[in-house]
């Protein structure tokens, strides 16, 4: 992907999510991650990096790449269906139980 | 910001997908912006400059981002808005 990322539009951003990708940025910069979502204002990537496991809890550090930067986004590989359903959640409200009968 | 919707002046019939699309997309970064109200973000700008902020807001059209405790080279900001087009990108633990 070279063109212009910020002119690319809602339907090709979502082509790139819940993918790993490269993403060139300023200058020489190479970032990767899952991305989880592209603002469709600013086209601000999300990228999100989960760490290593640790108890009684996952960390995840996460990237956000501003549309104005980005030079070149690369397609590395698709997350399978868990890594997808972890990705989505990450930012997710806690689950919160209906009081209803 | 963006102009909105390209693809659609050639392609009526694609509007209510695009609109979906933009607002699945939307969602789910302003749920990320949520998140990241009162945490530690490590930004990085032009010319190799990295600065550390407690972020407290943005506005809707992420041109500026509100923060606290800019740690500078010259000192502690206590307050202050970072221009968006400054930063390349910027990090935090979720």
């Amino acid at each position: 992907m070279q063109c212009d990322w910020p002119l690319l539009g809602p339907l090709q951003w979502m082509r790139y999510v819940n993918k790993q990708v490269k993403v060139k940025a300023g200058k020489d910069e190479e970032r990767r991650g899952w991305l989880l979502t592209v603002d469709p204002v600013s086209a601000s990537l999300v990228l999100v990096d989960f760490g290593e496991e640790e108890e009684g809890g996952r960390r995840a550090s996460v990237q956000v790449v501003m549309g104005h930067a980005v030079e070149q986004v690369e397609v590395l590989q698709e997350a399978d269906e868990e890594t997808t359903v972890r990705l989505q959640a990450s930012f997710l409200p806690p689950e919160t139980h209906s009081l209803d009968p | 910001s963006i102009p909105t919707s390209a693809a659609c002046d050639a392609d009526p019939e694609l509007l209510p997908t695009e609109q979906h699309a933009r607002s699945v997309l939307r969602e789910s970064f302003l749920r990320c912006l949520l998140s990241m109200a009162n945490k530690k973000i490590q930004f990085h700008m032009y010319e190799r400059v990295k600065v550390e902020a407690t972020f407290r807001a943005s506005d809707i059209d992420v041109l500026n981002f509100q923060v606290s405790d800019l740690h500078t080279p010259i000192g502690v900001q206590k307050e202050a808005l970072i221009r968006c087009q400054d930063v390349i990108s910027f990090t935090f633990d979720a």
